[in-house]
């Protein structure tokens, strides 16, 4: 036992700040893809929408007017945008990229001939603010999980925030074993029929006030599965959802954000890769 | 060879044709199918068994079986006239579990199977079944019967505990039911299914190289094996090469894949007795394979590399050179936790005689990976079947013969000894720079397509139409055969408190076995 007490304490410390120090994402992966719209042409956006295997980007209209809708929410973070067209798309190293609304994931423009791209408004007729509970919680947080049909991807990606890298526990917060101390719902995967009733009963089951977070593109908006025949779609059909968390699977450190942006200890902002900034 | 797969098929009555070097394809009478492929299983293995039905078409069943010592695959079908068929099982035990999901999943009843209670479809309502013909008039059996009731074992001071599907920490969902007098577990009953995605049947109609996406989230902790098979299988019902460069990328990646997933499962079984050091040691190992896997391709679970045809990743000079230290330093890691774990009697313990399973059960039920190789099953598809680029590579496959969660540990650690060893030969002779692969034409064609997943061997029959797009993909990982036991080797003298460690040291993922 003491030569395991001198293993752990010659490792050191190993915990990684957050968020990670500047330029890449300290694990290297991106959490997101941004489309840095003022590079796209309509021709682009369509040859783009063709090529994205999901509702991530879609596009209609001619060469030279039309619409795009760019969905976080949706992308699977597949590359194949970024691949094919890097000037417009690109990784996003920065894993703050949860958000409140689900339509801050969101990005839609408009062409008109003989005019520059222009952000449209969002149609944000459905979002209702919900009361804020997350004051409440701002110094610890009890998570109770719930895998509702996930790849095992986002179980893989919670348990490494118990690994000394992220070490949940010194912000606080903590996995629990029963709904009845629980805070936050968190729901990993697309909802399939089968575990919907037992998802609802969780949520029953955890006292008032409570948050519930959405983590990973299945649960924030179907994700690969979306419109599957076995399944009840994304999270928000069947509960509301106060922390939508992109990601396929999001990394140790967007899941961290997305837990802290409830607890309103990290700030919300737009997901970085909607903000239409001039790129790369 | 003195009796290889071909003249064992041909001596049952078929006539196999070649469509590769190491597949065979036979078709025959659906009277004849069931006593065929019983007189196959018997010297060989009965791989899969699946039904393929799709509107407007007759049913088809499909048996995958393989002989050991010889390289080929056997792929046996039969059309269906009507909605039954003549139960494998009573004649081959693991045909049970394939022919209880043909019957939930497709609607065809397997007469004279002793059991067909639903298998993952526990709380589905009637109706058409999930993978049915979507044509409701053609489906013959009723959807479900009432469930078969579970053996229920009474006496005194007998009672039942039920865990899940919701569980205790950031787990997969599935529910186990306990049932224990005091502390001893005398029984536990599985309930799957609850993720079950219908991920086959989403591919049916797309593109390969769309489906491909869906083959990388069968399952998230062996994406890139699962992918592999699936991509494999398109690469040889199309005729389609890869080049020497992209397998040697691809076994590299697979290898990495195989570790990391090793590592994970030490770190749970760590975790589960108790050993916290360990379990953060090897928590902190599985990290950085993860951000080593992101720094080659972009993505920690290795996603979006794989391309039909080829490899989206390069390794050139310095990245190589880094990956070459991180394997060395991983290793020297391993080595010495390795050594400290085998000190450590009071984690031994718990693990020795826990959950064992025998030889010969594993033998019956056709056992995959390296739970198999911890109970005699000497089968490993990267030496037994060749691909990618394991022929060039030397490796140890490490078979124990104990079955108890000691031996599947010595197994674990033996294989990332072996896996690693695999990474640093490869990586000298790795490519500076991975070719740009332009998407391969494809064509109309069936194929079996495979790969060693770090659960064991996964499997994928894919049928493409003219147009390249995915007609039925079966896929079958090594969690769908290796489920089947679980609930046996929970009985042998455990404790309640022993089933974290049962569960971490079978290492069995949900998601590939709900589909
Ligand atoms: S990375 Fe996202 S947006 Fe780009 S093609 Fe893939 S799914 Fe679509
Ligand atoms: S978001 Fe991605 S990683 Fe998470 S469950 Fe869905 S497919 Fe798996």
């Amino acid at each position: 036992m003491t030569r395991w007490i001198a293993t752990g304490l010659r490792t050191g410390i190993k915990t990684t700040r957050f968020p990670a120090p500047a330029g890449l994402g300290d694990d290297g992966a991106p959490s997101a893809v941004a489309c840095h719209w003022r590079r796209l042409t309509p021709a682009t956006a369509l040859a783009a929408a063709a090529l994205c295997p999901t509702t991530a980007i879609t596009a209609t209209g001619s060469a030279t007017s039309g619409e795009l809708h760019f969905d976080l929410g949706a992308c699977v973070l597949c590359g194949r945008c970024v691949r094919e067209f890097p000037q417009v798309f690109a990784p996003v190293p920065d894993p703050r990229v949860a958000v409140r609304e689900r339509g801050r994931l969101a990005l839609h423009l408009r062409w008109d001939p003989g005019h520059p791209p222009a952000p449209a408004p969002l149609a944000q007729a459905a979002a209702v603010v919900r009361a804020r509970a997350a004051r409440l919680f701002r110094r610890s947080l009890h998570i109770r999980h719930v895998d509702a049909g996930s790849c095992n991807g986002c179980e893989s990606e919670l348990q490494m925030l118990s690994t000394p890298y992220v070490d949940l526990h010194r912000l606080g917060i903590f996995f629990t074993p029963t709904p009845r101390h629980a805070d936050v719902l968190l729901v990993t995967g697309v909802v399939t029929r089968n575990m919907e009733a037992a998802l609802r009963a969780t949520y029953a089951a955890m006292p008032s006030p409570k948050l519930v977070l959405a983590a990973g593109v299945c649960a924030v908006g179907g994700g690969s599965f979306a419109g599957g025949p076995m399944t009840q779609g994304p999270l928000d059909r069947c509960l509301p959802v106060d922390v939508y968390i992109p990601g396929c699977p999001p990394t140790p450190q967007a899941l961290l954000h997305g837990l802290l942006l409830a607890m309103e200890r990290a700030e919300d902002v737009p997901s970085p890769g909607t903000e239409g900034d001039d790129g790369p | 060879m003195s009796s290889s797969l071909r003249a064992l098929a041909e001596a049952a009555g078929l006539r196999p044709v070649p469509v590769a070097d190491d597949e065979l394809h036979a078709h025959c009478p659906e009277e004849e199918f069931t006593d065929r492929v019983a007189a196959l299983a018997g010297p060989g293995v009965l791989a899969d068994l699946f039904a393929t039905t799709a509107i407007h078409r007759q049913a088809r069943l499909t048996a995958v079986l393989q002989l050991p010592g010889d390289v080929s695959w056997l792929v046996v079908d039969t059309t269906l006239r009507g909605g039954a068929f003549q139960s494998l099982t009573p004649a081959v035990h693991a045909a049970s579990w394939y022919e209880r999901e043909i019957r939930e999943m497709h609607g065809l009843e397997p007469t004279g199977h002793p059991a067909p209670a639903p298998l993952r479809l526990h709380a589905w309502p009637a109706g058409p079944p999930p993978m049915g013909t979507g044509d409701p008039v053609a489906h013959v059996a009723p959807m479900l019967s009432p469930p078969v009731a579970r053996p229920t074992i009474e006496g005194q001071g007998i009672f039942q505990l039920p865990l899940g599907p919701v569980r205790s920490g950031p787990q997969e969902a599935a529910a186990f039911v306990f049932t224990s007098g005091g502390e001893d577990l005398v029984m536990v009953s599985l309930r799957l299914g609850y993720k079950f995605r219908a991920v086959e049947r989403m591919a049916e109609g797309l593109p390969a190289d769309r489906a491909l996406l869906l083959a990388e989230r069968l399952a998230g902790t062996s994406a890139f094996a699962n992918a592999l098979a699936f991509a494999r299988a398109v690469e040889r019902a199309a005729g389609v090469t890869v080049s020497p460069a992209a397998e040697r990328t691809r076994t590299c990646l697979a290898e990495l894949e195989r570790v990391r997933s090793h590592f994970a499962t030490l770190a749970r079984l760590a975790d589960a007795t108790g050993l916290l050091v360990a379990g953060a040691q090897y928590g902190l190992l599985v990290e950085e394979l993860l951000r080593a896997a992101a720094a080659l391709t972009g993505h920690r679970y290795l996603r979006g590399s794989l391309r039909i045809g080829g490899i989206d990743a390069s390794c050139d000079g310095p990245a190589r050179r880094r990956l070459q230290g991180l394997v060395a330093g991983w290793a020297r890691r391993a080595a010495g936790l390795r050594s400290l774990l085998g000190e450590t009697s009071i984690f031994q313990d718990r693990l020795e005689t826990t959950a064992v399973l025998e030889p010969s059960y594993a033998d019956l039920h056709n056992l995959v990976g390296p739970s198999g190789r911890a109970s005699g099953a000497d089968r490993d598809s990267r030496r037994d079947h060749p691909y990618a680029a394991y022929a060039a590579a030397r490796f140890a496959v490490p078979v124990h013969h104990g079955g108890d969660a000691a031996a599947r540990l010595q197994v674990h650690l033996e294989e990332i000894e072996a896996s690693l060893g695999i990474l640093t030969q490869l990586l000298d002779g790795w490519p500076e720079a991975g070719e740009p692969v332009a998407p391969p034409q494809l064509q109309e064609g069936v194929a079996l397509g495979w790969a060693e997943a770090p659960g064991g061997e996964a499997l994928a029959l894919v049928e493409l139409d003219a147009g390249g797009r995915v007609r039925r993909w079966r896929a079958r990982p090594p969690a769908a055969v290796n489920w089947h036991p679980f609930a046996h080797a929970c009985r042998s003298g455990n404790n309640l408190t022993d089933f974290p460690v049962i569960e971490a040291s079978f290492g069995l993922s949900h998601a590939e076995f709900d589909r």
